[in-house]
This record gives structure tokens, sequence and C-alpha cells, in this order.
């Protein structure tokens, strides 16, 4: 059985490594813990684990659906780099 | 207004006034200067267009009437549109007056497709790219789900791109848009190919997922652009799928044809192609809830599963073994008494058996003449001599 403070040290891993994910990839993480669970191969020791590091990846795909500002970027059409913006404005 | 004049001259003979046919030509070219609209629109069909001295020179007519008019060199160089012979067109326009000759033209300003040509080019390339297979709809390739990097090339600024913008962040955020700004209106089509052409080089450094074309609103003229030959060529190279977002609902073009997946309007497009974040947050929760959901029903079954290991063990203690084989014994009891010849002896039967040899006497073959035999019947046992052996006569059938 892990230790509380071990607990915790494993959380906040989970938690750093899910940050780094995409909606894409914490989703199949999410899956895939899912599917480890319908299989019944997830000792029921470490149930309680998956549960929450599940929980983890869902929270993180639930943060970025939450983001308020979309990612836009202005393009040069002849360079296609970034320009600065101010003309994306409504005409 | 000159007939006005005239009326006024009729008046008085001493107010009809004299002119030289230069001063009438110069009068003429005066009131037209004064009096006539500055610029003005023409709907006309064109005839004999021909290029002399680099000037576009045709006549324009609508059957009942007709006029000569020009383009000139230092105007064609801004014009794309090359009219051709029967073609239906709009025209900007002035008029020009050549004093010398009482000459009159049109001096075009600006020359658009007539929809009635822009249908007839539309069928053109339609037709053109369909032969060649350029226009194929099963091949259509299919939408990525959840687009990370989508082109949007569009007029910039604009309604339409505005419009885009805000459905993109409410829908998906988590998509990075790559505007890119081309022109929508008059004969921009090499510009917008040259665009596509960028894009399609760098489509793997942008990590692009798909591509949006779209204009908002405008006449079916406006989008005579996207009906261009080349154009749909680029757009159909595209490595990305295409989404295209022009004009109206009833609007269709070209590229409309060619691109993967044909929105009514850009926002539209956008609506196609981005996932939506409410609906996604739905398919979370539900995840969520299986989450929990399997633990429960993890821990059901394991329970269950103790319940029948349980009873398994409970199955083999010593008692019940004991009583098992006692039950086994007690049902081969039954049996063996069941088949026992005493139930024959209990019937009236009896059993007979060679006292000598102690064989069992099944057949008058058996026994002879002065043989003792004992008779074993249901209470007691008679011991019996042999006098005579007559054996039963064979049957007729036998």
């Amino acid at each position: 059985m892990t230790s509380p403070p071990e607990w915790t040290t494993r959380i906040e891993e989970w938690r750093s490594d899910a940050a780094a994910l995409s909606y894409e990839e914490a989703l199949q993480a999410v899956d895939l813990l899912l599917a480890d669970l319908q299989s019944d191969t997830v000792p029921l020791a470490d149930l309680q684990k998956q549960v929450v590091h599940g929980e983890i990846y869902l929270d993180h795909c639930d943060a970025l659906l939450k983001a308020v500002e979309a990612n836009v970027v202005n393009l040069d059409p002849d360079s296609l780099q970034p320009v600065p913006e101010s003309t994306t404005d409504d005409a | 207004m000159l007939t006005g004049v005239l009326h006024t001259a009729d008046l008085s003979a001493d107010r009809i006034p004299t002119f030289s046919v230069a001063e009438l030509n110069s009068a003429i070219g005066n009131l037209l200067e004064r009096g006539f609209a500055p610029r003005f629109l023409l709907e006309a069909t064109v005839s004999r267009p021909q290029l002399k001295k680099g000037h576009l020179w045709m006549s324009l007519s609508d059957g009942d009437a007709s006029i000569s008019a020009v383009v000139w060199a230092s105007q064609l160089r801004q014009i794309r549109f090359r009219p051709e012979d029967g073609d239906g067109v709009t025209v900007v326009g002035k008029l020009n007056f050549w004093a010398a000759r009482a000459n009159l033209t049109v001096q075009v300003l600006d020359i658009r497709p007539s929809l009635t040509t822009v249908m007839r080019e539309f069928e053109r390339v339609r037709r053109l790219l369909e032969d060649e297979e350029v226009i194929q709809p099963e091949r259509a390739r299919s939408l990525p789900q959840r687009p990370r990097t989508v082109a949007v090339l569009t007029s910039v600024p604009s309604s339409a791109l505005a419009d885009m913008l805000r459905t993109a962040r409410e829908r998906w955020p988590l998509t990075r848009l790559l505007v890119v700004p081309i022109p929508v209106q008059g004969a921009v089509n090499e510009r917008i190919e040259t665009v596509l052409n960028h894009l399609a080089e760098q489509a793997d450094t942008l990590a692009l997922d798909a591509l949006v074309l779209a204009r908002g609103g405008g006449s079916r003229e406006d989008l005579a652009v996207f009906d261009s030959e080349n154009l749909c060529r680029e757009l159909a190279r595209c490595p990305v799928p295409v989404v295209t977002g022009l004009g109206h609902e009833d609007d269709l073009t070209v590229a409309d044809l060619v691109a993967d997946h044909r929105a009514a309007t850009p926002t539209a497009a956008i609506v196609v192609l981005l996932p939506d974040r409410h609906t996604e947050l739905q398919g979370l929760r539900q995840r969520q809830k299986r989450l929990q959901d399997w633990v429960q029903t993890r821990l059901i079954r394991e329970r269950q599963r103790l319940v029948e290991r349980r009873y398994a063990f409970a199955q083999q203690s010593p008692l019940l073994r004991l009583e098992r084989l006692r039950q086994s014994l007690n049902q081969r009891r039954t049996l063996l008494s069941a088949l026992s010849p005493d139930r024959w002896l209990q019937r009236g039967l009896a059993f007979v058996r060679n006292q000598a040899t102690g064989e069992a006497i099944v057949s008058s073959h058996q026994a002879k003449s002065g043989d003792k035999l004992d008779v074993h019947l249901k209470d007691g046992v008679l011991q019996t001599r042999v006098d005579w052996v007559e054996p039963k006569p064979p049957s007729p059938k036998s």
C-alpha cells in the first residue's frame, strides 16, 4: 500500500505529466485506463489509483476545453510568417 | 435638356443660335459634360472586341441599340476580365465625346461579366475539371476529427472572418487558426493561387490539418473568381482537406465542387470543421462516470466471486462428503434389491438347482431320472427326485 507522502508525490507527478499532453493525448490516456479497468487486469489494490489517474487526465481535458481565447495567428500571405495582430478585427 | 434648348429657340427666331460645326460640336460636348452622369453602370452584350494599339475596342449592345466602347490601355492593365464576343457584361463607364467628329464612345473604367457569362464560365470549367477528374466527389477526403491547426484564407478585415473567429472561439479554442489574408474582390484569382501554392508547400512546416477558403456575401458575379480554372486546380492539389464557405447558401462555385467539403457560409465552414466543446464536455462527463462505475462494477464482481468460492469451499467439508457417500451406497442398495431373484420367488415362481452339482436347472435337458433337485420357494426348499423327464415337443414352427 502506498503511504500518504508517496501517494501525494505520485499524484503531483501524474498532474505534471498530464499538463504536457494535448487534448487528444490526454483523452487517449483516459480511454486506455478505462480499457484496463474493463478487462479486470487492474489489481483491486490499484483500482482507486487508476481512477485518480483518470480523473487527472479528465481534469486536464476539461481545463483545455474551458480556455476562453482561441489561438489565432495572422500570417503574411507571401512569407507565411506571423504578423502582428490588429488586422483581424471586424470590418 | 438639348430638346429644351431647341424648344426655347423655336419660340423666338431672333434667339436661334448660329454655330460653326466646331462650335456646335463643342457646345454638344459642353452640354454632355454638364448634363450627363459622370459615371454610370451599363448592362450590355459585347460584340467584336479587338485590341488596337493596346486599347480594347468593342461594341456594346442590348439587341435594340448599340454604342462603341473602349478600354484605354492604361485602364486595361488593371482589369483582369477579358470579354469575349457575345459575353454579357456590366460596365462602369463614362461618356467620351470627341468634338472634332461629334463621336460618342463609352470609356470603360471597369468591366465585369454578367451573371449569364459567369454561369457559362462556371459550366465550362466544371465540365473540364470533371472530365479531367479534378472534381471527384467520391474521393473527397474526410475532415480531421479535432484539427490542431487550420489555415483560414479570407479577406482581412471582414465580417466573415470576425464571424469565423467568434464561432471558432465558442466551439473549439484548442485549434490554432492561421489567418492568411487574400483579396476576394475582382479578378484576384492569380493572387489566391499564389497564396494557395505557398500554403501547399509549407503545409508540413505549419502542421496544417485543414484549410478553409471563405468569402462572405456578395453577388454570384463577385464569386466568379472561385470559378477560375487555375485556382481550382491549385485547390485540388492542396495536401490537406479543404473546406469552402463562399457567399450565400445558394451560391455554388467550381471551388466548392473541388473542395473536400462545401459549407454554405464561412461560419458553417468553421462549424463543420471544429468539434463542439459542449458536446465534448458531455463526453468527458460520460468517461468520468464510466471510470467511477467500473470501479463499482469490479467490486461487485469480485464480491460475487468471493461468494462463489466460499460456496465451493463449503462443498468440500468432510461431513458433506460422508453424507454424499452414504446416499450413493443407499442408491446402490436399492438397485441391487430391485434386481434380486427374490422378487420372482415372492410372486410364486421357484428356482431349481441340481443338488449334486449346484447347477441352476433352466431346461429339461439338464436333468435325468434319478437326479436330486432342490426347489427353492419364497419360504423354503423342497428336496425332490426326478422320476422321469418329458421334454416339451418341438413346436411346428421351429
